[in-house]
């Protein structure tokens, strides 16, 4: 659906990306891992054609007048608009319908309420996410292009958006590629990941595959850690209300056995991995 | 296009620095209103004494006329500033508040979306022009009625009020032509600069110079007569005791084709550039 071919851009600061290839179907979310100044925001202008990459190309598989729709950095609105006249606007440059009907339809999509006539200004962020990317969903796009969406979000909101890009991909078979620097967050909605570092993408995998790959500890919680026997044959990192464990993905079901063998019931077995991990496992 | 100059319409009027703009040449106006009700009969009293003791004047010479002349004088500086300022926010606010990439993410050609905006700023600058002129007329009239104009343009000039008020109305139309290339000018300049403050200081900058090159003598005749500096003054030849319209509708007609390539150079380097 969306692929970029050995893309590559450099500006006077220097190489931004180099021979960066990206592929993802439709109905797949596909995460985009990196720290800040990787490259992920370079990619994804290079990908919706606002920025033209140095060598390298963008094929999107569509027929559509609108093929690829986003929000890069943050959503661009209309701050003295209200949310309606914002979809007005931007569904009228680009002669997609205008009625009353369909612009409440786009916003309920979104899940933005249809009855409110103040600026966007006075918006939430989340509001803010929901409404750019409604913006973005206009004239049905095939694919979309997410950067940062989770940040500046509480976990509330954190949820939410995964719940409505986990459905806009279900249900309407939209092609997702989103970025962040929030492991936590990316791995829980995406199919695949890649991880970009310096502008070069230096690992990627199905997204369980490549976190059980890389992974290497837990974060296990439950009452009485302190006293557990079985611990002491691991590295353990003790925190206030969790025992922070050194193990493979497999030695895990037989860890969690023992435990309760001794008694102490486990009530979280989180996996461990940062950025960093990825990152560095990889180079 | 049409769908594109709707919606450039739509954020026009619902943006408050349009009406600032409006506001801010309606100040102008009352100002010189309450400055020549309260002393401009002294000013002229003493400008005018000795030729009082020779000619005979009909009627009061600080009249809605000379009101609107001195209204008209603004066009030299303050009210170009605000509209450059103002339409150079047309697209310095888009990159400020992130919409231009949103805009450029949807099914839009970038030429046609900048082609808009200049439309727009010209039909807002024609509007304000005409907006200016009409506030004049209403307030100079009723406050200080009608008569003769004298006007001091190397010599003093003095014409009827009929006469007056008739190439009051033309220098407008002539001034707007102006106006309107200050605007294109600002806004070529915001596709360049991008940032608002920068593009301010660079558009305050280009009056100030294109003023002072005006009095500037090029020593080529060419230069002195076709470059755009030397033509920004067209309104003022009106009040010439007899003006060559002939030339003054060519040089009208040569500053359009200087705002048409101020334009096109803009819509080429937009089109050209990467967004963000």
């Amino acid at each position: 659906m969306l692929t970029g071919n050995n893309l590559s851009k450099s500006y006077s600061s220097g190489k931004a990306l180099d021979k960066v290839t990206i592929n993802i179907s439709a109905g797949q979310i596909c995460g985009l891992l990196g720290r800040n100044g990787a490259g992920k925001t370079t990619l994804f202008k290079i990908l919706c054609g606002l920025v033209k990459p140095d060598e390298g190309q963008v094929i999107i598989n569509s027929k559509r007048a609108k093929p690829i729709g986003g929000i890069i950095e943050r959503p661009g609105l209309y701050n003295f608009l209200n949310a309606y006249d914002n979809i007005k606007i931007f569904a009228g440059i680009q002669g997609a319908p205008t009625d009353k009907l369909s612009i409440e339809q786009t916003l309920l999509k979104v899940g933005l309420p249809v009855d409110r006539k103040d600026p966007v200004r006075n918006f939430s962020l989340g509001m803010k996410q929901r409404l750019g990317i409604a913006i973005a969903l206009i004239n049905d796009p095939e694919c979309l292009v997410l950067d940062e969406p989770f940040s500046g979000l509480d976990p509330i909101g954190v949820a939410s958006l995964i719940t409505l890009i986990r459905k806009l991909a279900e249900e309407e078979n939209i092609a997702i590629l989103l970025s962040s620097h929030m492991m936590g967050e990316i791995s829980k909605c995406c199919h695949f990941l890649y991880v970009i570092e310096k502008g070069e993408i230096v690992n990627a995998g199905i997204t369980n595959e490549l976190i059980n790959r890389h992974i290497t500890s837990f974060s296990i919680t439950a009452a009485n850690l302190m006293a557990s026997s079985t611990l002491k044959k691991y590295t353990v990192e003790m925190g206030t209300n969790d025992a922070r464990v050194v193990c493979t993905a497999a030695k895990v079901p037989s860890l969690l056995s023992e435990l309760l063998q001794e008694g102490i019931e486990v009530t979280a077995c989180t996996p461990v991995l940062t950025l960093e991990q990825l990152i560095k496992k990889a180079i | 296009m049409r769908l594109l100059l709707a919606a450039e319409f739509l954020k026009l009027i619902k943006q408050s620095k349009t009406y600032y703009a409006l506001g801010a040449i309606l100040v102008i106006e009352i100002l010189i209103l309450v400055t020549a009700y309260f002393q401009g009969s002294t000013i002229l009293d003493l400008l005018l004494d000795n030729l009082k003791q020779s000619f005979y004047f009909e009627g009061t010479l600080l009249n809605g006329n000379l009101i609107m002349y001195i209204v008209l004088n603004s066009l030299w500086f303050n009210v170009p500033l605000i509209l450059m300022i103002v339409t150079s926010g047309i697209v310095t606010d888009e990159y400020k508040d992130g919409t231009m990439q949103t805009v450029m993410l949807q099914a839009v050609k970038k030429w046609k979306f900048i082609t808009a905006k200049y439309i727009i700023a010209v039909l807002f600058t024609v509007l304000v022009i005409g907006f200016m002129m009409l506030t004049t007329f209403i307030l100079a009239y009723s406050i200080f009625g009608n008569g003769d104009l004298v006007v001091y343009i190397n010599t003093l000039n003095f014409f009827e009020a009929d006469d007056a008020f008739h190439r009051i109305c033309w220098a407008f139309a002539s001034g707007a032509v102006s106006m309107v290339f200050y605007c294109v000018v600002s806004l070529t300049l915001a596709i360049f600069i991008k940032e608002a403050a920068k593009t301010w200081i660079a558009a305050a900058l280009f009056l100030i110079i294109t003023t002072l090159l005006l009095k500037v003598d090029f020593v080529l005749p060419v230069l002195n007569s076709f470059l755009f500096p030397k033509l920004i003054d067209n309104w003022q030849q009106m009040f010439y005791y007899e003006p060559d319209w002939t030339q003054i509708l060519i040089n009208n007609a040569i500053l359009l084709l200087y705002t048409v390539a101020f334009g096109a150079a803009g819509t080429y380097v937009f089109h050209k550039k990467d967004i963000g």
